[in-house]
């Protein structure tokens, strides 16, 4: 089922463990991260009370520029872009406005968007970054972790990295321990922080 | 006469007879749902008549099931209303008892969550005190339960069944003084429950509520009501003509030993009180009425034989 390499999920009550992994899975399927997810360590001590969550990802997609969604269509004077995913339409118009102003952009349908009078190679346009999906990525992973994470437990730390992420959190103030405990729990995985 | 609660299910094609039937029978309809071509009756009948009932029910493909749950009010108690309790493992529950007959209302504790933190407030409280019997919603470890629960039951007087995943013996052990009912390997989970060992403890659930409930009937047969509750929703609904107008599904909620009347206190209050139920005897002779800490609804507590010397 899983596609995760390492899995585990550590607790001081074994059948609140069993719980847990089911919850993880349940919770990571739904918001589609399984395949982002390379390995995973969850620890839980509902004596402390502490939750930790240390895992690597996977690599990422690449950014998404023009060329990606869009066809680029040079002609005399303007420029016909062809739409063929909605999806980053929005952040596109966005750059293309404060690039070349206003004037210059129109849309007249759905999946059309001209530019007129730019002096601007079409391959330039063509690379454009128009967003980078492991931002949002990034704050699927802290909500996904938010909810599989046992409720009262807000006071939490999270860090994220190009590959490793980790996740802490607990009713009372994190000490310097936290720390020691994230480290402890990659060295199981046999990675380090 | 006793009032057994059961559920008519059947056609909406002369469904009115069946309706008759029960009413010339001296029963009472909790609640009718109309779904498309089919009718749900959640109704009080004689015990002797329900064969009468299945007889004439037979032709027009209707069945007449158990529901012991008709007529009560269940508050289904979680920590809090957000996504790790909703809509699993709480609105599985609480659906699965509106199935079966009950009123089920959700009670979402403001501070529920945690181990340390968790608390209950005032108003969380007395709402839970208005229904006839408060299921617990609990998480996965045995700690916390242990920790919380006598913090989230304080001032609770209604009997409490307690699901948590921890198994049955062991939420028995850490629960002290105990609680009516136990429910172990329910935990918070989140997937809908449709597996048949997870079905299977949605039953166990409404078992243990249903064996709680017959207990608290018990209690209130040694000193019988003054006046049965589905009667009283009877006159409500023919007297006050105001109910008709209001949109909630179940206007008049009948519990075991009252009702929730869902017309605000300030204005039908005293209307409620000078209502005749037969013979000059009001409303307000044979019973308290009180405002609601839900909303601004009508509180009917019946009171029983021994404190008003009349049965009607």
């Amino acid at each position: 089922m899983t596609a995760i390499e390492y899995f585990e999920v550590e607790c001081t009550e074994p059948l609140g463990g069993e719980y847990y992994k089911q919850i993880t899975i349940d919770v990571l399927l739904d918001h589609n991260l399984l395949r982002v997810i390379h390995k995973l360590h969850i620890f839980i001590d509902p004596k402390v009370p502490v939750f930790v969550a240390v895992g690597m990802l996977k690599k990422i997609t690449s950014l998404v520029r023009v060329r990606d969604f869009a066809n680029v269509n040079p002609l005399e004077g303007k420029m016909i872009l062809v739409i063929s995913d909605e999806t980053y339409l929005a952040p596109m118009l966005k750059i293309f406005w404060q690039r070349f102003g206003k004037d210059h952009v129109e849309q007249p349908d759905r999946f059309t968007v001209i530019l007129y009078d730019v002096a601007v190679d079409p391959k330039e346009i063509e690379e454009i970054v128009v967003a980078d999906p492991s931002e949002a990525l990034y704050k699927d992973l802290i909500y996904a972790f938010r909810c599989i994470a046992p409720e009262g437990f807000r006071v939490r730390r999270e860090t994220y990295g190009k590959e490793k992420f980790s996740f802490i959190s607990s009713e009372d103030t994190l000490t310097g321990s936290a720390d020691a405990l994230i480290s402890e729990k990659f060295r199981l995985m046999g990675e380090t922080p | 006469m006793i009032l057994v609660p059961v559920t008519y299910r059947g056609g909406i094609y002369r469904h009115d007879e069946i309706v008759a039937l029960i009413e010339d029978l001296g029963g009472y309809i909790v609640q009718k749902h109309v779904l498309a071509q089919e009718v749900v009756l959640q109704c009080f009948v004689p015990k002797d008549d329900i064969e009468l009932i299945r007889a004439i029910a037979k032709p027009l493909a209707g069945e007449v099931t158990d529901s012991p749950l008709v007529g009560t009010e269940i508050a289904v108690v979680i920590p809090s209303l957000e996504i790790h309790h909703l809509p699993h493992p709480a609105c599985d529950i609480a659906e699965y008892t509106r199935r079966l007959g009950a009123k089920s209302n959700m009670v979402g504790m403001a501070r529920g969550v945690g181990k340390r933190i968790a608390a209950i407030n005032d108003e969380e409280r007395d709402v839970i005190n208005e229904h006839d019997i408060a299921v617990y919603v609990l998480g996965n470890f045995e700690v916390c339960i242990e920790h919380k629960m006598p913090i989230l039951r304080r001032g609770v007087e209604v009997p409490i069944v307690l699901c948590g995943a921890p198994d049955k013996e062991t939420l028995q052990r850490i629960i002290d003084p105990p609680v009516d009912g136990y429910v172990g390997n329910v935990g918070r989970f989140m997937h809908r429950t449709k597996e048949s060992d997870e079905l299977a403890k949605l039953d166990e659930i409404i078992a243990e509520i249903t064996l709680v409930l017959e207990k608290k009937r018990e209690e209130i047969a040694k000193d019988p009501l003054s006046v049965s509750p589905a009667r009283l929703m009877d006159v409500i609904k023919e007297q006050v003509p105001a109910i008709h107008e209001v949109t909630s599904p179940t206007p008049l909620t009948v519990q075991m030993a009252g009702l929730r009347v869902k017309l605000p206190y300030d204005t039908y209050a005293g209307v409620l009180k000078k209502t005749e139920i037969e013979d000059g005897i009001t409303i307000g002779d044979v019973a308290d009425i009180v405002p609601s800490r839900m909303r601004d609804y009508i509180l009917v507590r019946i009171l029983p034989f021994s404190s008003t010397n009349t049965v009607i």
